[in-house]
C-alpha cells in the first residue's frame, strides 16, 4: 500500500528534515507515528497525503511510483486517502454539514446519498444537532469530530490522523479510536501520529517512532515493546 | 437593529451558481469577497465601450454599405462653362452642348436612365456658396446630367466616354470613385479603430480577470489547499474560480451592453435629428441584435476560459 524507499525531504533549501526513510505499510494495517516535537512527524504524513514530494528516494502509494506519476493524477491517489489535521483545516465558511459532505461532493455522489451518510455520521460523532452551525462558533473538540468526520465519510482506503484525540476528552477520544478500529477491520489502512501513549499502550498498534529525522520501526502487542527493526 | 440585504447582483449570482455547481453552489467563500463588485463594474464598463465600439463601427459600415450602393453604377456628365482656352461658354452654348448629350444618351443602351439637371436645380445646388439672388446670365454655370447606366463595367464606361468627348470635348464624365475612395478610406479606418478599441477592451478584461483570479486564489489559498488535498481536481477547483467569472462577467456584461444601448441608440437620435444627412440613421437590424446579445456571452465566455486558464496554472505550482 505504501512503500517509502530512501525518502528524504527538505524545504526548498532548508537541511534534510527526513533522512533514508525506509518502511513499508501493508493494505489494513494499523500504525501509531509517533516521535518527540520536531521529529518530522507531521512532514512524515504531508509525505504520505501527497501534501509534498520527496526531495529524493522512491515512494510508492497504492501501486503507483508517485515519483513517476503526472501531478494531473496525483488526486486520483489523494481520493484514496482521508485526512485529519492537527489543526483541522475546516472550511469556515462551510457548515458542519458541508465540510464533512465536501469529499462526496468531490467524488460527486448523488445529493440524497449525500444527505443521508452525512447526516448519520454526524449524529454518530455526536454533531446531529450543530449540523448547520458554521466551525468558529463549535469548541475545538467539536471541531475535531468535524474534522475526523470528513476525513472517514468517503469511506478512504487510507486514514492519516494529525493528532486525532488532541482536543477531545477521554470519552470521545476512546469512542473515536473504536471508529477507527472498526474503520480498520473494514480494510482501511490507519497511520495515526500521536504523543499519547496511554492511546498507543492501549491499543497496542505498531509504531514508527521518528527521532531527528530518521525513522525506527517497532511492533507492539499489548503493552509489551519488541523492537524489531532499525531501518535508518 | 435592521439586517443589511445584500445587493441585487450578490443574490442574483448566488442564484446562477447554485443552478450552475448543484444546491451548494460552490466550496469557497467567494460570497465574502470584497472585489466581487468592483469585477462586476469593471465588466459593465468594458461592455459599455464594446457596444458603443461595436454600434461605431454597424454605423458606419451602414454607411459606407448605403454610399456605395447609392452610387453604384452612377455616373455625373458635367458640360464645363468654359472651353479648353479658358473663355467662358454662354448659358445657350451649355444648353445645347447639354441637349446633343443627352439625344446621345437617349439612344445609347448602357443607359438605364438619365436626367439633366434644370436651372432652378442647379441654382439650388449652388446657393449655398453664391445666395439665391444671381442670375444664370452673370455666372455662367456648367451643364450637370445625372446618369444611371445599366452596367458599370471600364469598356462600356470608356465607350460611354468616347461618345460624349465627341459631342462635348470639355465635359467631364465624373464617377464618384475619387471622392468615394476616399470617403471609404477614411470610414475604413474609424472601422479598424473601433475594432482596435474592442480588442483592448477585451484585452482589459483579460487581465483584470486574470489578476481577479490570481488574488481571489491569494486570499483563499487555504480553502484551495484543502480542497486539494481533500482529492479535488485542479479542473474541480478551476470550475468555481470559472463559473464565479462567468455569472460576475454575465450580470455585469448585461448591465453594461443595456446601459451601451441605450447611449447608443441615444447618439444616434442625436445624430438623427441634427440634420446630417451624411449620417444614415443606423437601425438595429436582427444581426446587430444579435451581436448585441452575444456580447455578455462573449464577455462570459472570454472571463471564464481566463480564470479557468489562470488557476490551472497556478495550481500547477502545487505539488
Amino acid at each position: 500500500m505504501i512503500k517509502f524507499d530512501n525518502v528524504g525531504f527538505r524545504y526548498e533549501t532548508g537541511p534534510e528534515i527526513l533522512s533514508d526513510i525506509s518502511f513499508e505499510l501493508a493494505a489494513g494495517s494499523y500504525h501509531f507515528l509517533t516521535g518527540p516535537s520536531g521529529a518530522g512527524k507531521t512532514s512524515l504524513m504531508s509525505l504520505m497525503y501527497l501534501g509534498h514530494r520527496p526531495t529524493r528516494g522512491s515512494l510508492h502509494m497504492f501501486e503507483h511510483n508517485v515519483g513517476f506519476l503526472p501531478r494531473e493524477r496525483l488526486f486520483e491517489i489523494r481520493q484514496k486517502i482521508g485526512i485529519v489535521f492537527q489543526d483541522f483545516r475546516l472550511m469556515n465558511h462551510l457548515t458542519a454539514f458541508d465540510n464533512v459532505a465536501l469529499p462526496l461532493r468531490i467524488l460527486k455522489r448523488p445529493e440524497k446519498e449525500i444527505r443521508n451518510n452525512v447526516t448519520e455520521l454526524l449524529d454518530w460523532v455526536g454533531l446531529g444537532e450543530s449540523k448547520d452551525r458554521l466551525p468558529p462558533t463549535l469548541s475545538g473538540g467539536q471541531q475535531q469530530r468535524i474534522a475526523i468526520a470528513r476525513a472517514i465519510i468517503a469511506r478512504p482506503r487510507l486514514l492519516l490522523a494529525d493528532e486525532p484525540t488532541g482536543n477531545l476528552d477521554d470519552t470521545i477520544g476512546f469512542r473515536l479510536m473504536g471508529l477507527f478500529d472498526q474503520l480498520n477491520k473494514m480494510g482501511t489502512t490507519i497511520v495515526i501520529a500521536t504523543h499519547n501513549t496511554h492511546i498507543m499502550e492501549l491499543f497496542g498498534h505498531p509504531r514508527l517512532i521518528l527521532a531527528h529525522g530518521r525513522l525506527t520501526q517497532e511492533t507492539r502487542q499489548g503493552p509489551i515493546t519488541q523492537k524489531i527493526r532499525n531501518v535508518s | 437593529m435592521s439586517v443589511k440585504r445584500p445587493p441585487f447582483y450578490v443574490k442574483a449570482q448566488e442564484i446562477l451558481l447554485r443552478t450552475v455547481l448543484g444546491s451548494k453552489g460552490y466550496d469557497l467563500p467567494f460570497g465574502s469577497d470584497a472585489d466581487r463588485g468592483y469585477l462586476l463594474l469593471l465588466v459593465g464598463l468594458m461592455s459599455f465601450l464594446a457596444v458603443l465600439a461595436c454600434a461605431g463601427t454597424l454605423s458606419l459600415h451602414a454607411m459606407t454599405q448605403r454610399w456605395s450602393s447609392g452610387l453604384e453604377n452612377k455616373i455625373t456628365i458635367e458640360i464645363k462653362a468654359e472651353d479648353r482656352d479658358g473663355t467662358m461658354l454662354s448659358p445657350e452654348t451649355i444648353r445645347l452642348e447639354t441637349e446633343k448629350i443627352t439625344e446621345m444618351l437617349q439612344k445609347n443602351p448602357a443607359v438605364k436612365s438619365f436626367e439633366a439637371l434644370q436651372e432652378k436645380e442647379i441654382k439650388k445646388l449652388v446657393s449655398p456658396w453664391l445666395g439665391e439672388d444671381f442670375s444664370l446670365e452673370d455666372i455662367p454655370l456648367p451643364g450637370l446630367i445625372a446618369v444611371e447606366l445599366n452596367v458599370s463595367s471600364p469598356e462600356a464606361l470608356e465607350k460611354l466616354t468616347g461618345s460624349i468627348k465627341k459631342l462635348s470635348p470639355t465635359a467631364r464624365v465624373d464617377t464618384h470613385r475619387e471622392w468615394l475612395q476616399d470617403i471609404l478610406r477614411f470610414t475604413g479606418t474609424l472601422q479598424w479603430i473601433a475594432l482596435f478599441v474592442a480588442l483592448i477592451v477585451a484585452l482589459t478584461t483579460v487581465t483584470a480577470i486574470s489578476s481577479g483570479v490570481k488574488s481571489r486564489m491569494a486570499v483563499h489559498k487555504d480553502q484551495v489547499e484543502i480542497l486539494h488535498l481533500i482529492g479535488a481536481s485542479d479542473k474541480y477547483i478551476a470550475r468555481q474560480f470559472q463559473w464565479h467569472a462567468i455569472i460576475i462577467a454575465l450580470l455585469g456584461s448585461i448591465l453594461g451592453t443595456a446601459a451601451g444601448l441605450g447611449m447608443a441608440t441615444f447618439i444616434l437620435l442625436l445624430s438623427g435629428q441634427s440634420g446630417t444627412s451624411l449620417i444614415p440613421q443606423i437601425s438595429l437590424d436582427s444581426t446587430s441584435m444579435l451581436i448585441f446579445i452575444f456580447l455578455p456571452v462573449i464577455a462570459s465566455i472570454i472571463s471564464g476560459v481566463t480564470a479557468r486558464f489562470t488557476v490551472l496554472r497556478t495550481l500547477s505550482l502545487m505539488p
